[in-house]
């Protein structure tokens, strides 16, 4: 399946660099993308419903489910100031960016608002990098933990990265890897916001 | 996340449709338990392997459209740098979550 997954993000980013004028954009972008993200959503949900187990296994984890997105949030933080000072950038900066926990339409936006353009790209690349490392690397990240591509997908958990996550990790894992997303999409712009108003 | 920037409102929008799209899944799969017969697995499962590789390739259109690639050398080794620490940590901290509330 990841061959599948590299050929279409490969396929895709040759197809929009040549044909990437306003009405195919915006039929691809707009309309494929969220029509495949909704009826993705819509049919792992159902999956998730149908499977008596993979329901008894979340009430058997019960609200522990929440220090998963709480631990990817606070490894993430940490991540961006140490990598910062190791790489001697701003470390506040670097934080905030992470802090999007692989939201780059959120992050890229609020970095250039408070730290300038520059930043704001550095914002979108971190938590883009951040995604694709997720979509391409699921299944070695599968080898380390059990939990790690939900780990390494923050806050994409929610979305582009759950259909990926759920077909690696199996159907159980369905609402820890949306919860997780679904927390870390609600405390990433709080995140970022508390981090920018330390610089 | 769709390609284009995200301010607050549209993403809080986009957060509950998501919600309440999954929630309705869930519905009409616990609805659907009971049911006898050979169950729509197959296809759901061939649906499934199509959605994703219409919903990447879409996600690569976006990324290859906005130009975004041609920014991406000018910080792409630091930021890169950021994403795999923070993936690597993140890992770390879970696992040791995991190992500490003993989550299955």
């Amino acid at each position: 399946m990841i061959a599948y997954i590299a050929a279409a993000l490969m396929a895709g980013i040759a197809a929009g660099y040549l044909n990437g004028s306003g009405a195919v954009r915006a039929a691809v972008t707009d309309y494929a993308f969220n029509a495949a993200l909704l009826i993705l959503v819509f049919v792992m949900g159902f999956a998730f419903g149908a499977d008596r187990d993979a329901a008894a296994k979340v009430r058997k984890a019960g609200m522990k489910v929440l220090l998963v997105p709480l631990a990817v949030a606070c490894g993430s933080v940490l991540a961006g100031a140490v990598g910062g000072l190791a790489l001697g950038i701003d470390p506040i900066a670097s934080a905030a960016a992470s802090a999007g926990f692989g939201w780059y339409t959120l992050t890229g936006p609020l970095m250039a608002q408070a730290f300038g353009a520059g930043w704001g790209v550095f914002g979108f690349a971190v938590n883009f990098f951040r995604e694709m490392i997720t979509i391409i690397g699921v299944s070695a990240l599968l080898r380390i933990d059990r939990y790690a591509p939900v780990a390494a997908g923050g806050a994409t958990c929610m979305d582009t990265t759950l259909p990926v996550t759920v077909r690696y990790c199996g159907p159980e894992m369905l609402v820890v890897a949306f919860t997780s997303g679904f927390v870390l999409s609600l405390l990433a712009p709080l995140s970022i916001a508390a981090l920018i108003s330390l610089a | 996340m769709a390609v284009e920037g995200m301010p607050l409102v549209q993403a809080s929008v986009y957060v509950l449709v998501l919600l309440l799209t999954i929630l309705a899944g869930m519905g009409t799969g616990y609805a659907a338990r009971g049911r006898r017969g050979r169950g729509p697995g197959r296809a759901l499962e061939r649906l499934t392997l199509f959605t994703i590789v219409v919903l990447i390739f879409s996600l690569g259109f976006g990324i290859g459209s906005d130009g975004l690639l041609a920014s991406l050398p000018a910080v792409g080794l630091n930021a890169l740098g950021i994403a795999l620490l923070s993936i690597a940590l993140s890992v770390l901290f879970v696992a040791a979550v995991r190992k500490g509330a003993r989550l299955e």
